[in-house]
C-alpha cells in the first residue's frame, strides 16, 4: 500500500509545502503514522488513498503549527522555501507555471494538487480538506484564477 | 481562465508531477509498524455498549416474564384469616363444595359443641382442599363477616326473597338500600344472621343468582373476651372486699365506686363481644347488570407478555429519565465539540492560507 501511494503523498506534501526536502520528511512521518494507525483505517469511510492524504494533511498542519510557534519564539527565522531558481513542482515544469504555483498559498496549492495532480473527485477532496464539496470547488476556482493571473503577469513581466 | 488554458495546465501540472524520491521509498520501506497498545475505537465501543445495554434490558424482561410473579392468574387467595372468591362462580358450582345445612340433626359438623363458656359455638374457617373454605364448629368466639356479590335476574324478587330468608333463619336486616317494584339495577343489604346459621345462610343467597365475588374474613373475639372477664372477676373481687367492710374511709369508698363503674362498663364490653360472636354480618350486593367482560384467567404467555411488557416499560422510563437529566449536559458538549472541531478546521485553513 505504501509504495502504491508514496507518490501521491509525496506530491500532496510537496505543493503544501513548496519544500521537496520538508515534502519528504513529512511524507516519511505520514507513512510512519500510517503504520502507528492502521487499526483505525475504515475501507467503509473512504480508500486508502483518501485516508493517507488526511494522515498527510495532519502531518502537515502540525509541523506548520510547530513552525507557527517558533517563529513566534524566535524574532528572525529562516525561510524553509527553496530557493527561487530551483523547479519545486516537476523538474520539466515550465518556470512560469512554477513560479506561478510558488505564489499561491499552500491552502490553495493544496486543492489543486487534490484536484488537479491527484485527480480526486470533489467528495474525495472534500473529505480530505474536512470541507463541503461546494467550498472545495469554490477554491479550486479561486485558486486557478489566481495561478492564470500571475502567469499573465509573468509573460508581460 | 479558458477551457484550453485549464486543460493545458491541468496537462502540465500532472505530467510534471514529480515522483516520490528513491531515498523516500527507501526510508518507507524500512519502516517497521510499531508495538502499537490497542486502540479503543470510540464508535465501535460506543455501539456495542448500547447493544449489550439492550440485550441486558430485552434479557431481564424476558427472565422477568418467565419468572415474574404470577398476578391476575384465577387463584383463591387465603391471606390470614380473610378467604376471597374473586371472579365469576356459578352457583350450582359453588353448591358442589358448600357444607350441608348446619340444623340437620346427626350433622356433627354443624351440630352445635358444647363450649366452655358459650352453648352456641361460632365456626371455625379452615381453607379446604377447593377453593371454597369450610366453617367447621370450633370453641372460641369470633367475628364473622360474609360479603357476597350476585348477579340476579329479577332485583326486587331477589331482594324480598334474600329479607325473608334472613328472618326465617332467625336473623334481621340491619340496613338495607333498594328500590321496590324495580326489576333492574342494584339492591345493597347490610344482615345479621346467627352463626351457627350462617352456613346455610350462605347456600341460600347462592340460589338467587350467579356469584360474582365473596369474601368471608373471621375475627377473633375470644382473646379480648377472656381478657374482659379477668378483669370483670378482679373488680368484683374488689369491690366483694371493699362492700365486707362495715366503715369505710373516703378513699376507700371512691376505690369502691370505681371499682363499681369499671365493672359496669366491662359487663357491657362483654355484652358486645358476645353479640358481635353471635350474630354474623353479611352483606350481600345483588345486581342485574351483565359484567363487561368474563374474566378469563391469563396464560402463560398472556403473564409472559403482561411482565416483559412491565419490566419493558420501567427500563423505557429509565432511560427517558437519564436522557432528560443528561441531554442537556449532552447537547452542550456536542455543541462544545462542534464548535472546536469548526474553530479548528478554520484555524487550519488560516494557517495553510498564511503560508508561502
Amino acid at each position: 500500500m505504501a509504495e502504491e501511494h508514496l507518490d501521491d503523498v509525496y506530491r500532496y506534501l510537496l505543493y503544501v509545502t513548496g519544500n521537496p526536502h520538508l515534502a519528504e520528511d513529512l511524507a516519511a512521518e505520514t507513512f510512519e503514522r500510517a503504520l502507528r494507525r492502521w487499526r483505525r483505517f475504515d475501507s467503509r469511510r473512504g480508500s486508502a488513498r483518501t485516508w493517507l492524504c488526511q494522515l498527510a494533511r495532519s502531518t502537515a498542519l502540525d509541523h506548520f503549527r510547530t513552525e507557527q510557534r517558533r517563529r513566534r519564539r524566535e524574532d528572525t527565522y529562516a525561510t524553509d522555501v527553496a530557493q527561487a531558481d530551483e523547479p519545486v513542482f516537476g523538474e520539466s515544469l515550465s518556470p512560469a507555471l512554477d513560479a506561478a504555483v510558488r505564489s499561491l498559498s499552500a491552502g490553495e496549492r493544496e486543492v489543486v494538487v487534490l484536484r488537479v495532480v491527484l485527480e480526486l473527485d470533489g467528495e474525495t477532496a472534500a473529505r480530505v480538506l474536512g470541507i463541503r464539496p461546494t467550498a472545495v470547488s469554490t477554491r479550486l476556482s479561486r485558486a486557478l484564477q489566481k495561478l492564470e493571473e500571475r502567469m499573465v503577469s509573468d509573460v508581460r513581466g | 481562465m479558458s477551457e484550453a488554458k485549464f486543460e493545458s495546465v491541468t496537462r502540465e501540472l500532472r505530467a510534471t508531477a514529480p515522483p516520490a524520491p528513491e531515498g523516500l521509498r527507501e526510508r518507507v520501506r524500512d519502516l517497521r509498524a510499531p508495538d502499537v497498545r490497542r486502540v479503543v475505537r470510540l464508535r465501535p465501543a460506543l455501539v456495542a455498549a448500547v447493544a449489550i445495554a439492550i440485550a441486558v434490558g430485552l434479557g431481564a424482561a424476558t427472565v422477568g416474564g418467565l419468572f415474574g410473579s404470577p398476578e391476575g392468574s384465577d387463584q383463591t387467595a387465603v391471606r390470614g384469616r380473610a378467604i376471597e372468591l374473586p371472579g365469576v362462580l356459578d352457583a350450582p358450582e359453588l353448591r358442589r363444595v358448600t357444607p350441608r345445612a348446619p340444623n340437620t340433626q346427626g350433622d356433627s359438623t354443624f351440630r352445635a359443641a358444647k363450649a366452655p363458656r358459650f352453648s352456641r359455638p361460632p365456626f371455625q374457617l379452615q381453607a379446604s382442599a377447593g377453593f371454597a373454605p369450610l366453617l367447621v364448629p370450633g370453641t372460641r368466639l369470633q367475628q364473622y363477616a360474609v360479603a357476597m356479590n350476585l348477579r340476579v335476574r329479577d332485583l326486587s324478587r331477589s331482594t324480598q326473597a334474600a329479607v325473608r330468608q334472613t328472618r326465617r333463619l332467625g336473623g334481621y336486616v340491619a340496613a338495607a338500600n333498594y328500590s321496590t317494584g324495580s326489576t333492574t339495577g342494584d339492591s345493597s343489604l347490610d344482615l345479621r344472621v346467627p352463626v351457627q346459621n350462617v352456613q346455610h345462610a350462605i347456600a341460600k343467597f347462592t340460589d338467587l343468582g350467579t356469584i360474582l365475588s365473596q369474601r368471608i374474613s373471621v375475627g377473633d373475639l375470644q382473646a379480648p373476651l377472656d381478657r374482659t372477664d379477668a378483669r370483670i372477676a378482679a373488680q368484683r373481687k374488689i369491690i366483694d372486699e371493699l362492700a365486707a367492710k362495715d366503715v369505710r374511709t373516703p378513699a376507700e369508698q371512691q376505690r369502691l365506686d370505681g371499682a363499681r363503674r369499671a365493672l359496669r362498663r366491662l359487663t357491657q364490653t362483654h355484652t358486645n363481644l358476645v353479640r358481635e360472636g353471635t350474630y354474623a354480618r353479611i352483606s350481600l350486593q345483588l345486581t342485574t347488570r351483565k359484567p363487561v367482560a368474563k374474566h378469563v384467567a391469563p396464560s402463560r404467555f398472556d403473564r409472559f407478555w403482561d411482565n416483559s411488557g412491565d419490566i419493558l416499560g420501567k427500563e423505557a422510563i429509565a432511560v427517558l429519565y437519564a436522557l432528560v437529566v443528561a441531554g442537556p449536559f449532552a447537547i452542550l458538549a456536542l455543541l462544545a465539540l462542534l464548535a472546536e472541531r469548526t474553530r479548528r478546521r478554520r484555524a487550519d485553513h488560516r494557517l495553510l492560507e498564511g503560508t508561502g
